[in-house]
């Protein structure tokens, strides 16, 4: 496979011009680029996002004082120091003249008497009128909400703080009133905290809005239904 | 012993002579080389933040590029079971071109990897846990380390023996030579099997990965043998014969044409089922929600593999012109069917449904241009030390004015 | 190339050359001093130590190497932030099997979860790393690729959407322990998958494998300010990690294996949140299990996970009457 040999040399030979002359100057150039450094590392990293305090807060949306008092002018009474001089008519559908704060949607419960003890203002009514201490709420609104009342007591409704191991340090089961306004139960819908803004997310604006048409099966059958437009084929918009 | 350490020495040597051309081509690789090496040390100042790279998108470029060199690395075999199996002796003389590349690119793999971890001082608990046989890595780690080895161990032996003038023992590096065509074939489906056994990803999580793997590997690896041979050629006293480079053309010609068909089939499989589970192909040809980054780049990638595979095809393409053209278009179009089209959308939408596109920074291109050029030198090395030891111009005789027997008697001496 | 000849067996090394070669020599070996030069910027605490190279794997460790590394890491700690930190290698309770559950009728996506979790766990502010991520999905769809990760409305809950939070399911079969080549993440006997900060290379398979998108990834040296360090730690969950290695969901292991809940079930509002010891049939988790209705994500995948959703009554909007449905669908749709 070899050609015919090497061409022979004599040392004599005039030396030729050297071929690799540019090299040192082109190794200098190349240490003084990278010592410049002209393409430092820029971070992507924007500042750290702010976050509201409620966003990390433990405590329980409401803090019921689970006491029967209320403050009038700066004094606090207890319920039946009223009520004991006043005693209520029977049944009344009147507007209230005190506790003008309270504002009573509680859905089809609309009488203050399916929970308030007529006769003794200091506790609720059980189903026979006889009293549920103030205390102990949960009892209260089992009269009617059976199923969530038998899943809170197990620990499977509601919010628990604490102990998962009840052996080991206290396990706080939150009452009912502790995130339901008794005369307004429905949960408040509240602010949501901050979204994700992770490395290079790029846009944030919403995913919905760039989808053109959905796969959502119900979405596209509501859109046939009476009284649907054709806008409820397209996904959600969200403005911001 | 000392006459291995002159072998070293003289091939060292060799690797620093040449005219200009040579040492404008090395010098131009050596600045990228160093370029991106100083990219990569911004990098491990950083982190690989400095990577375009994303919780959402979490392999980019540099896997990418793994991806495809080890199947560059593979095509080495496709020289060599013609050769060895078919007893095609066209190619017996370029067999070596095919193996030296193998190790280089090989190189090229592993220093790919190395600037995609996280983690890189931390190399060493590989040795010390390695969760072998269940993570694939681990099965990558062995063959592609392994590939490395037979190819140095092939190569160097017959190079030494050419230096020697000695005949190859036989026993030294057939058996290896066909270890070495097994390995290669494994090299490649370790590597797809890394992508094909996660079940969470489902545009990975197909069988028809591997073969697709192997039927492109198998296409841009002699493509590019194809190109480097013509080089040789031009630059070197080797003789590389058109029959060597018309036998290559004949492999590039199948395996593109089954690249093609096994690109049907995935486009079939895909578009005409309309499932859920193809939110990355959709993503890949023709966006998702918006962002269709990627599908500029597949459709080129399919229009080049679609337009040399006729190239080959027609019997034009026996003229090297043409055959050349055919060679870039398929080993730009793997490229990019392989890496851009392979590794990004696995990655988008996110598991999760997220879509976050990806995007390489300056430092992850310099990174790759460096490994890129780092390889290209490492195999113009090669090339350089081995054609000369081929063809009998520097061996030991010559440069010691003695046989190897004569110079067991002699004393040392000074080059 | 017909130079070499000349040059190889030529008289040998005279003047000029040698003046040539170590011309190139010496510019080469600037060259590379200054491709290397960014090194010079690296921070000390980065620079790989004889201690942290010889410390073992998490597993392989005695309670005196244990204790060595806790105290290196304490005062690694104590430097950055100039707080010490009550660190410990907490060990998992015996007979215990940890279990979530969430309701996705009473989520109401207000994130508080995610916020908490980013607090006790000491995660990243900048860049921002979050465990948990809450997908807002659309009424009739299960596709987790129609979720919206970004919703930002005045309130929430939203008219005709539900919310599922995700994080770590710490799977029973998980598929990124499977892929770890180093073993730098397991499972433990009390089911959290775990995994060791100084063992991890940083490969990020895991986080390819995951089909949950639960894991996250340490591009930059993670920053957060003192003033929101967390100083309760432990080896395997919340010590402040290192650039360029793995990170995800522990079920808080330094409060749940000292009997306390996790920091996203106390925060959680609704009490949507459950968790517990699926091994105790007087557990929380347990009713769930046995008398809800409870799913898990991509079950096709056989992952396992030891995450489970249910639903119970009609949503989490009982304050909007069956009535008003029909008006505001026919209405603005949407907002």
């Amino acid at each position: 496979m070899s050609r015919t040999g090497s061409t022979s040399t004599l040392p004599s030979d005039p030396p030729r011009r050297w071929q690799a002359w540019f090299v040192p100057f082109v190794l200098i150039a190349l240490t003084g680029l990278l010592l410049a450094d002209p393409w430092p590392h820029v971070s992507p990293v924007g500042p750290a996002a702010v976050v509201p305090a409620s966003a990390t807060d433990m405590t329980p949306v409401r803090r019921p004082i689970l006491k029967p008092e209320t403050v009038v002018a700066g004094m606090t009474y207890r319920c039946s120091e009223c009520h004991n001089l006043f005693p209520s008519p029977v049944e009344t559908d009147r507007p209230l003249t005190q506790h003008r704060a309270i504002v009573l949607e509680h859905g089809i419960n609309a009488r203050c008497f399916n929970c308030h003890n007529r006769e003794n203002r200091d506790a609720f009514a059980d189903d026979r009128g006889g009293p549920i201490p103030f205390d102990q709420p949960p009892l209260l609104c089992a009269k009617c909400h059976g199923p969530v009342y038998r899943d809170w007591a197990h620990g499977v409704h509601g919010r628990t703080n604490g102990y998962w191991n009840p052996k080991l340090g206290p396990m706080e089961r939150r009452k009912c009133v502790e995130c339901h306004d008794p005369h307004n139960p429905a949960f408040k819908p509240m602010r949501p905290a901050p979204g994700p803004n992770t490395l290079r997310m790029g846009d944030r604006r919403s995913e919905a809005e760039g989808r053109s048409e959905t796969k959502n099966p119900l979405l596209i059958y509501r859109q046939r239904l009476p009284g649907g437009d054709g806008d409820e084929a397209k996904p959600q918009r969200h403005r911001r | 012993m000392k006459r291995y350490l002159t072998f070293l020495w003289q091939c060292a040597r060799i690797s620093f002579v040449g005219d200009w051309r040579y040492y404008t081509w090395m010098t131009v690789l050596t600045v990228l080389s160093l370029v991106g090496l100083h990219a990569w040390c911004t990098q491990l100042v950083n982190g690989l933040v400095t990577t375009g790279m994303t919780d959402q998108v979490s392999w980019g470029v540099y896997i990418a590029n793994f991806t495809y060199l080890v199947g560059l690395a593979a095509a080495a075999a496709m020289l060599v079971i013609p050769v060895y199996i078919y007893r095609n002796m066209h190619l017996h003389h370029v067999v070596i071109f095919g193996e030296l590349l193998a190790v280089a690119v090989i190189v090229m793999c592993l220093l790919f990897v190395t600037v995609d971890l996280g983690r890189p001082d931390r190399f060493a608990h590989l040795l010390q846990r390695f969760n072998f046989p269940v993570s694939m890595l681990t099965w990558d780690v062995i063959a592609l380390n392994g590939y490395l080895i037979l190819n140095l161990h092939i190569c160097g032996y017959l190079l030494y023996c050419a230096y020697c003038e000695r005949e190859p023992a036989k026993v030294f590096y057939v058996p290896f030579v066909f270890v070495a065509i097994v390995w290669a074939v494994s090299i490649h489906t370790v590597t797809a099997f890394l992508y094909v056994g996660l079940g969470g990803r489902p545009f990975w999580n197909s069988a028809i990965i591997a073969p697709r793997f192997l039927a492109s590997a198998f296409a841009a690896g002699p493509a590019f043998i194809i190109l480097t041979l013509q080089i040789v050629r031009h630059y070197t006293r080797y003789q590389v014969g058109d029959d060597a480079l018309l036998t290559l053309r004949r492999i590039v010609q199948v395996a593109t044409i089954i690249n093609i068909f096994l690109l049907g089939c995935e486009l079939f499989t895909e578009f005409y089922s309309d499932s859920a589970h193809i939110a990355s192909s959709r993503y890949l040809f023709f966006g998702l929600h918006g962002r269709h980054a990627l599908v500029p780049w597949i459709w080129t990638a399919v229009a080049f593999n679609v337009l040399a595979t006729i190239l080959l095809v027609l019997p034009a393409s026996r003229g090297l012109k043409v055959l050349n053209v055919a060679c870039v278009l398929t080993i730009v179009g793997i490229w990019i069917e392989k890496g851009m089209g392979l590794i990004v959308p696995a990655f988008v939408p996110t598991p999760l449904g997220e879509v976050v596109e990806y995007v390489p920074t300056v430092h992850e291109v310099q990174i790759c241009l460096g490994i890129w050029a780092f390889g290209l030198l490492l195999y113009t090395l090669f090339v350089r030390m081995s054609v000369p030891v081929l063809s009998g111009e520097l061996t030991y005789r010559k440069d010691h004015g003695v046989s190897h027997e004569d110079h067991r008697r002699a004393t040392a001496e000074t080059v | 190339m017909s130079e070499q000849d000349n040059q190889l067996s030529g008289p040998g090394l005279t003047r000029r050359g040698f003046f040539r070669k170590s011309a190139v020599a010496a510019t080469g070996a600037a060259a590379i001093a200054a491709a290397v030069s960014p090194l010079r910027k690296m921070s000390p605490d980065d620079i790989p130590t004889l201690e942290r190279f010889l410390q073992k794997h998490y597993k392989e460790m005695t309670p005196a190497e244990m204790q060595t590394a806790l105290d290196r890491i304490a005062r690694e700690v104590e430097h950055r932030f100039a707080v010490r930190p009550s660190l410990g290698d907490v060990k998992p309770m015996v007979g215990v099997e940890f279990v979530y559950a969430l309701n996705i009728s009473r989520c109401i996506g207000c994130r508080r979860c995610v916020h908490a979790c980013v607090k006790e766990n000491n995660l990243s502010r900048a860049p921002e790393i979050q465990y948990i991520r809450v997908l807002k999905m659309e009424k009739g769809s299960i596709d987790l690729e129609t979720s919206d990760h970004h919703y930002d409305p005045p309130v929430v809950p939203e008219h005709d959407s539900y919310y599922m939070p995700v994080q770590c399911h710490q799977c029973a079969k998980p598929p990124c322990v499977k892929v770890c080549p180093v073993e730098a993440t397991w499972q433990e006997p009390d089911g959290i998958t775990v995994i060791d900060y100084d063992w991890c290379i940083g490969c990020r398979y895991c986080e390819a494998a995951c089909p949950y998108w639960a894991r996250r990834f340490n591009f930059a040296q993670p920053e957060l300010a003192a003033k929101d360090l967390n100083p309760d730690m432990s080896y395997l969950s919340n010590r402040p990690r290192p650039k360029g290695v793995m990170e995800k969901c522990t079920f808080c292991l330094h409060r749940t294996r000292v009997g306390k809940l996790p920091a996203c079930v106390e925060v959680c509002p609704t009490g949507s949140r459950k968790f517990g010891n699926v091994l105790d049939a007087a557990s929380e988790v347990s009713y769930i299990l046995r008398h809800k209705r409870v799913f898990v994500l991509k079950e096709e995948v056989g992952t396992l996970p030891r995450f489970f959703y249910y639903f119970d009554e009609r949503g989490s909007r009982y304050h909007e009457s069956v009535e008003s449905d029909r008006a505001t669908e026919s209405g603005g749709g949407g907002e």
